[in-house]
């Protein structure tokens, strides 16, 4: 009997000795509270969530990299061409304030919730606020809009310039983007930048380097170029379908090549990431051949005569074009 | 391209951001795929007819035609708001005078 409580107690014992390394080892999240925002906590202006992510210390040794990366749609992420920033605007008026659920009616009422359909791909970088932020980058957006009505030159280039603040840049990528696989891989950590090694970095802020899993792989740049609905929101949106439709209509029929072979190697671009608008990418997308000449139609008496014209388009992309 | 389904149900489309959830239509170029299109372009002809009103012969007016093929991606689906001519063909074709 009173083997049988020892046994009972090693047992208990062994079991609660089981259940912490469990704990230890696997729980979710394990590794979370390292990432930016578990060290410094969530931005409650943009001001604070620009310095979160602040990328500027990258220019001293990589501003070849830099350069390239600014002639790209990923530095101006939010403002875009002005046209960017006025969707959102409308996406907000037209879409959640308008509807029934969604909980806000006016500017104001605007969560970071609500702004993840945009800010998913635009500012990923939003889920790390504060709902504070969300009003604040609603504010200036209808800043913006109503100083370019208003004729306000001063007023639109502040307001320009906080929103170029906000984009995709070093960080996000080489950081927060860096790992999709977090239950498998862990959490991107804060002083770590990822990319192709493993070893010191040489940053202050960012003194370790270690190798992404994906930013050599297509899912890196799915993320966002995307497989279609956005499923995970309470009310879903589809912008891009890039990624699902390399999955399903290229790679189902036998295509090998990334988005960064051809993006940034083949193209010679390098992080100035481009679509349609380069002349390198438009060139290298659609083979396009035309067959124009001149043909008569006699019926009886009378003569039609009449241009044939044929027209081949080929798409040499591994995606649908258009698609983003 | 891709003809964006309003809120993913029925038939109607939306272009917006906060309403498109699906593809009720797609004129794009899938991957890898070849797409032909074919047209017929009349030349410019004047019918002569006679008494009866009957067509008796079809005048040619101009036995050259240039012809100017554009692809064109339409980001709003309409020429007016940022449209981008991916590709531009020009071509001049005659028919026997």
């Amino acid at each position: 009997m009173k083997m049988t409580k020892i046994t009972l107690k090693a047992l208990l014992a062994c079991a609660a000795a089981f259940a912490l390394i469990a704990t230890t080892t696997f729980a979710a999240g394990v590794g979370k509270d390292g990432t930016i925002v578990g060290k410094k906590g969530k931005a409650t202006t943009i001001a604070e969530l620009v310095a979160m992510y602040d990328s500027t210390g990258c220019i001293d040794c990589h501003e070849d990299i830099h350069d390239e990366w600014a002639n790209s749609a990923h530095s101006r992420s939010v403002y875009g061409t002005g046209r960017t920033a006025a969707t959102m605007k409308s996406a907000l008026e037209n879409g959640v304030l308008s509807w029934a659920f969604s909980g806000a009616t006016n500017p104001e009422d605007v969560e970071v919730e609500h702004l993840m359909g945009c800010a998913k791909c635009h500012l990923p970088q939003l889920a790390d606020a504060t709902d504070a932020v969300a009003k604040e980058f609603i504010a200036d957006i209808y800043g913006l809009m109503d100083a370019y009505r208003n004729d306000d030159e001063t007023k639109f280039e502040d307001m320009k310039d906080i929103l170029l603040s906000l984009n995709i840049n070093c960080l996000v990528c080489h950081n927060k983007m860096a790992i999709t696989h977090k239950w498998t891989d862990g959490y991107p950590q804060d002083g770590t930048i990822y990319g192709s090694y493993d070893g010191e970095h040489e940053d202050e802020a960012f003194p370790h380097a270690k190798v992404s899993p994906i930013m050599s792989e297509s899912i890196f740049c799915g993320q966002c170029h995307g497989l279609g609905p956005n499923f995970e929101l309470d009310n879903p949106t589809q912008c891009a379908t890039a990624y699902g439709s390399y999955l399903w209509a290229y790679t189902a029929e036998g295509g090998t090549e990334t988005c960064q072979e051809c993006h940034m190697e083949k193209s010679g671009l390098g992080h100035d990431m481009q679509s349609y608008r380069s002349k390198v990418m438009s060139d290298a997308a659609v083979d396009f051949e035309v067959e124009a000449y001149g043909a008569k139609w006699r019926d009886g008496r009378l003569v039609t005569p009449k241009a044939i014209v044929k027209v081949k388009m080929t798409n040499r992309t591994g995606h649908a074009i258009p698609d983003g | 391209m891709p003809m964006p389904q309003k809120m993913g149900r029925g038939d109607e489309m939306g272009r917006g951001p906060y309403e498109k959830s699906g593809i009720i239509n797609d004129t794009g170029l899938p991957p890898g795929k070849t797409v032909e299109e074919h047209f017929e372009i009349p030349f410019y002809t004047e019918d002569v007819t006679d008494d009866d009103d009957r067509v008796i012969e079809r005048k040619l007016m101009d036995n050259t035609l240039e012809i100017n093929v554009k692809l064109w991606y339409l980001p709003y689906g309409n020429k007016q708001s940022d449209p981008f001519i991916w590709q531009d063909f020009t071509k001049k074709v005659t028919v026997s005078e």
